[in-house]
């Protein structure tokens, strides 16, 4: 089943990738044994990260870019993340739109993600799908994101290049993309440059790099500006020229050959991160004990920290547990005082 | 039930002179003909000029249009012919594209070409009535060269010809079929709209709200994306072309969208009159009165239309065609009993065409000019459907004018918003519609309708047609149009394109050839939908 | 273990309709009932549908037709046939004159939903066809 799987995704095979990815997302304990499997052939593609806040461009951006490496022959997949609703866990991804007209092209793969939120779920899931992607064969894969967590910047620290979209005019838009984002970008693009704000936006991009330089440095890569307009398809060869120039360099030249160090120490960091809650958490809360501490919590016979510590030491740490014998302490709640 | 206009305002019981008493009527409203022309443009109202009564034409092949324009001049529409465009040759692409061929026909008439205009127009007077076409801004410029080009070979003065030809660039915003970019778009209106203006020919161009409001935008929405589009589009006229603004001011008429809510209605109609004329004064110093005016005309509301028991439509059409005969307008065509399933047939046409008439020759409506001014209630919905409006045309003009806020996403956002409340109240029984809301049937119950519809193979025949056609057309003529039209469409945009447009069109080039070769020129895929290359050499 | 899945629905207008509203309205009640809607907006032929549903495997399908263009309703019912996809269903909402219906209904439409239909009918409707 595994082996049967793995082959068909190294062949290339659309649908069988495709559920793969679905059940990656959807978290399906029987897709580590084929992620296993598929690792031994990913490590070949080149990845691009492409973040920015909403409205920048990106989808325009990473559909010129698909037109243009298609035309060298390129093979292209595609991850397009967009943020799930807090309120109902539903998303609208829309990204594909921008995108349309690649998807009768058999050599690119573009596919919709949502964040879905917890427990750093987004990271571990997009960095599978880019091995399956990987895996079958994509020379580029193309991550879209909007850089607004803490899961995104750690997805912009695994790429090989990662770009920053931003427009003229929007000083709150470069703001609200996450600090730490801004020190990962290699190429930045100032979209929609037509637009009479954009030089502004270039000078205090300048700034904002500069503040920032001291980490560049080491890095033997200072980062460049693009000026853009993707929607008539302007300043995409450069980027495009700018990403392989960036490929060249020292930075991501050690990234390649040191065997991508960061990205390998993300990439379990987060799967020990993600099992470890699962597990335990479905562990405790499903735990007659869990049941029993509320009611005592209701009862007033515990405190919920007190309640935390004892749980995690016996469930987690295997000391022993007994919830309602030893209150922890006398209750102070001014309507039982006497 | 909630009591209160789409844009939110809470209707009162009664109105008292209390509700008027901030309104002078020299300065505010005025007698009509006068300015600000609240009341109308004429001293006499219907009595100086009727509107307009006329119906949508459209589909399938131009010899089957065609005779249903024949049909509507029997059934007495001769002051005005409507046609609106199919899919493709909306796009624009030819029928004998992989995708056009799929739906040549479909929803409207398949104009890309001069021949298929003078298949539509065969038999049919030029002038003496207005001629309208309508369904997509990218064609703006092809069917104002039908026009040059038929009326030259008809042997006809182009200054007898009247009527609307060309549109707006914003209609891909709004839902209609069409997949030009926006900037391309706007460069080509302007050149259409100048080439009307400096050659004094008598034809508007619809600047419209309709599509707007009938994708869900609200009442004083409309309005304030109707002076919003105007203001920024004249403008353009005026700084780029470098046109006065009292020719500039003949040039747009409005096609407003009429629900069954009939004091509001009424009232939006009012509002816009003197929106426009206060707009043209003050932004633009109009000295003429004609400047001042903003031709009206009125759809009524296809989105009012239901799909279950249809026949109710023929009271919402009676409704609505009545609010317009009342609120003043020049042309009235009106969405049909079987609106939410096809195309008209022609039992719901003449329904239709009759309903206009009842009104103006049977009612009475046309004997007296603007009968509801001086109501407090309609004065006062004047009033507030124009200060809501005016609130939001700051908000279009803090993102930066219409052109900006369509590109930001601003005005798709309002009116998505808007239709998504809407259809929250009718969920929640706060607006009623019988027959979706209320007094429901179970659908095995309902009545089938007579249904116009097209085949397939209506389709596949147009797309034939054109095929074979194109190969008989003088290609060594034609590749010299096409070639100066690509590099006239290769210099500065304040360089108009029309000149070499209605060349190509007289050569029989068609809509996907002419268009696309503009596009190339700009950068752009040849076909809007990137299946099929430029079949010429250009250089 | 925790149940991860989510519905995850495709929707897009057909052929080259520019009516997008009612698309839109009903990705926005999908995303608002917890679902996942893969939106393609508009200028979408069968061919360019089918293509991604695969790629984004996905649940269900859903079409928005404003008027006249059911004939390629049909045709992605056939290509989802060549291509394996016979367990997605799909759906159809907009204007559909009844006789039309009627047809892609027995050439496998699983449901049309006529103008105005309420968001829990739609939301219901494909929750209870979706194999868990």
């Amino acid at each position: 089943m595994v082996n049967n799987t793995v082959k068909k995704i190294v062949n290339g095979d659309v649908m069988t990738a495709a559920k793969l990815i679905r059940d990656i997302d959807d978290q399906v304990p029987e897709t580590r044994e084929i992620l296993k499997a598929l690792h031994g052939y990913t490590g070949k593609a080149y990845i691009i990260g492409v973040t920015g806040a909403p409205g920048v461009g990106k989808s325009t951006i990473v559909d010129q870019m698909v037109r243009d490496l298609r035309l060298n022959g390129k093979t292209v997949g595609i991850l397009a993340v967009d943020p799930t609703s807090p309120f109902s866990g539903g998303a609208i991804l829309g990204d594909r739109i921008r995108m349309q007209r690649h998807s009768l092209d058999k050599e690119v793969f573009i596919r919709s993600l949502a964040t879905r939120g917890q427990f750093g779920g987004l990271t571990q899931s997009t960095l599978s799908a880019i091995d399956v992607l990987d895996a079958m064969g994509k020379e580029y894969i193309i991550v879209e994101t909007v850089g607004v967590g803490q899961g995104e910047v750690d997805i912009a620290r695994c790429v090989h290049t990662t770009v920053i979209v931003v427009v003229p005019g929007l000083g709150d838009h470069v703001q609200a993309i996450k600090a730490g984002i801004f020190e990962v970008g290699d190429i930045f693009v100032v979209n929609k440059a037509d637009r009479p704000e954009a030089e502004r936006a270039v000078t205090y991009l300048r700034s904002m790099i500069g503040l920032a330089k001291k980490e560049f440095k080491n890095e033997g890569w200072e980062p460049s500006i693009i000026m853009a307009e993707a929607l008539n398809n302007k300043g995409i060869i450069e980027l495009l020229n700018e990403i392989e120039k960036h490929r060249r360099s020292k930075k991501v030249g050690d990234i390649l050959v040191a065997g991508k160090r960061d990205s390998a120490r993300i990439q379990l960091t987060e799967m020990i991160k993600s099992r470890l809650i699962e597990e335990t958490l479905n562990r405790i809360t499903g735990s007659p004990e869990f049941e029993k501490y509320l009611d005592c919590i209701m009862e007033r016979t515990k405190d919920p920290y007190t309640a935390c510590d004892e749980l995690l030491s016996a469930m987690v740490f295997g000391l022993s547990l007994d919830p309602c014998s030893a209150p922890n302490r006398t209750s102070n709640h001014p309507d039982e005082k006497d | 039930m909630k009591r209160q206009t789409d844009y939110g305002y809470e209707i009162k019981p009664v109105y008292t002179p209390k509700d008027v008493s901030d309104i002078s009527y020299e300065k505010d409203i005025g007698d009509p003909g006068s300015y600000p022309f609240v009341r109308g443009y004429y001293p006499n109202g219907y009595r100086d000029r009727i509107w307009t009564r006329r119906m949508t034409a459209g589909l399938g092949s131009s010899r089957r249009t065609n005779k249903v324009l024949k049909k509507y001049r029997e059934m007495g529409q001769t002051q005005g012919m409507l046609v609106i465009h199919d899919r493709p040759s909306a796009m624009p692409i030819d029928a004998d594209h992989p995708m056009g061929r799929r739906e040549a026909g479909v929803l409207g008439w398949h104009g890309v070409s001069l021949l298929e205009f003078e298949e539509l127009m065969d038999g049919i007077p030029l002038i003496g009535q207005s001629i309208t076409l309508l369904g997509s801004s990218a064609m703006s410029c092809m069917r104002l060269a039908y026009i040059v080009a038929l009326a030259e070979k008809r042997g006809i003065d182009l200054k007898e010809v009247h009527g609307s030809v060309t549109e707006y660039p914003f209609c891909h915003t709004f839902g209609q079929t069409d997949h030009m970019p926006l900037d391309l778009n706007i460069r080509l209106w302007l050149d259409s709209s100048e080439f009307i203006i400096r050659n004094k020919i008598r034809m508007r161009c619809g600047i419209l709200s309709q599509h707007f409001q009938e994708s869900g935008g609200n009442n004083a929405q409309a309005l304030a994306v109707e002076i919003g589009q105007l203001k920024e589009l004249l403008g353009l006229l005026v700084n780029e072309r470098g046109l006065d603004f009292d020719d500039v001011g003949l040039l747009p008429y409005e096609l407003v969208s009429i629900g069954s809510r009939f004091f509001e209605e009424i009232a939006k109609v009012r509002a816009l009159r003197r929106m426009y004329a206060r707009m043209a004064r003050e932004t633009f110093n109009a000295k003429t009165e004609k400047a001042c005016q903003l031709l009206i005309s009125v759809h009524t509301s296809g989105r009012t239309m239901t799909y279950q028991q249809p026949y109710n439509n023929i009271a919402r059409c009676a409704i609505q065609t009545l609010a317009g005969a009342i609120a003043g307008c020049t042309a009235i065509d009106n969405a049909c009993l079987d609106n939410a399933h096809a195309e008209p047939s022609a039992f719901a046409a003449r329904m239709s065409l009759n309903t206009q008439h009842i009104i103006s020759d049977e009612t009475g409506v046309t004997d007296v000019t603007d009968p509801l001014a001086g109501s407090y209630f309609v004065e006062r919905l004047t009033n507030e459907v124009e200060d809501a409006a005016y609130k939001i045309l700051q908000q279009i003009e803090k993102e930066g004018g219409m052109i900006a806020a369509v590109k930001k996403g601003y005005i798709h956002n309002m009116m998505y918003e808007s239709a998504r409340k809407r259809q929250k109240e009718i969920e929640t029984g706060e607006r009623l519609i019988v027959g979706v809301n209320e007094l429901i049937i179970p659908p095995e119950d309902d009545d089938d309708i007579p249904i116009q519809s097209l085949e397939a193979s209506d389709s596949e025949e147009i797309a034939k047609r054109i095929e074979k056609w194109k190969e008989t057309r003088d290609m060594s003529i034609l590749k010299d149009k096409i070639a100066q039209l690509y590099k006239d469409a290769k210099k500065d945009r304040n360089h108009n394109l029309m000149p070499a447009i209605i060349e190509a069109v007289k050569a029989y080039a068609t809509a996907g050839e002419i268009m696309g070769v503009i596009r190339m020129a700009h950068g752009f895929h040849y076909d809007p939908l990137e299946m099929i290359d430029c079949p010429f050499k250009l250089s | 273990m925790g149940d991860r899945r989510r519905i995850k629905v495709l929707i897009s207008v057909i052929g080259l309709d520019g009516h997008f509203t009612g698309a839109e309205i009903v990705s926005r009640y999908l995303m608002d009932a917890g679902m996942e809607v893969v939106y393609l907006g508009i200028y979408q032929t069968p061919e360019m549908i089918v293509s991604a549903a695969i790629q984004e495997s996905v649940d269900v399908i859903g079409i928005s037709s404003h008027a006249s263009n059911y004939d390629q309703i049909g045709m992605l019912l056939d290509l989802m046939k060549q291509n394996g996809l016979n367990d997605i269903p799909v759906i159809c909402g907009g204007t559909i004159p009844r006789q039309h219906a009627e047809t892609l209904l027995k050439r496998g439409v699983s449901k049309i939903f006529p103008p105005q239909s309420s968001s829990e009918s739609i939301v219901n409707y494909i929750t209870s066809i979706v194999k868990r």
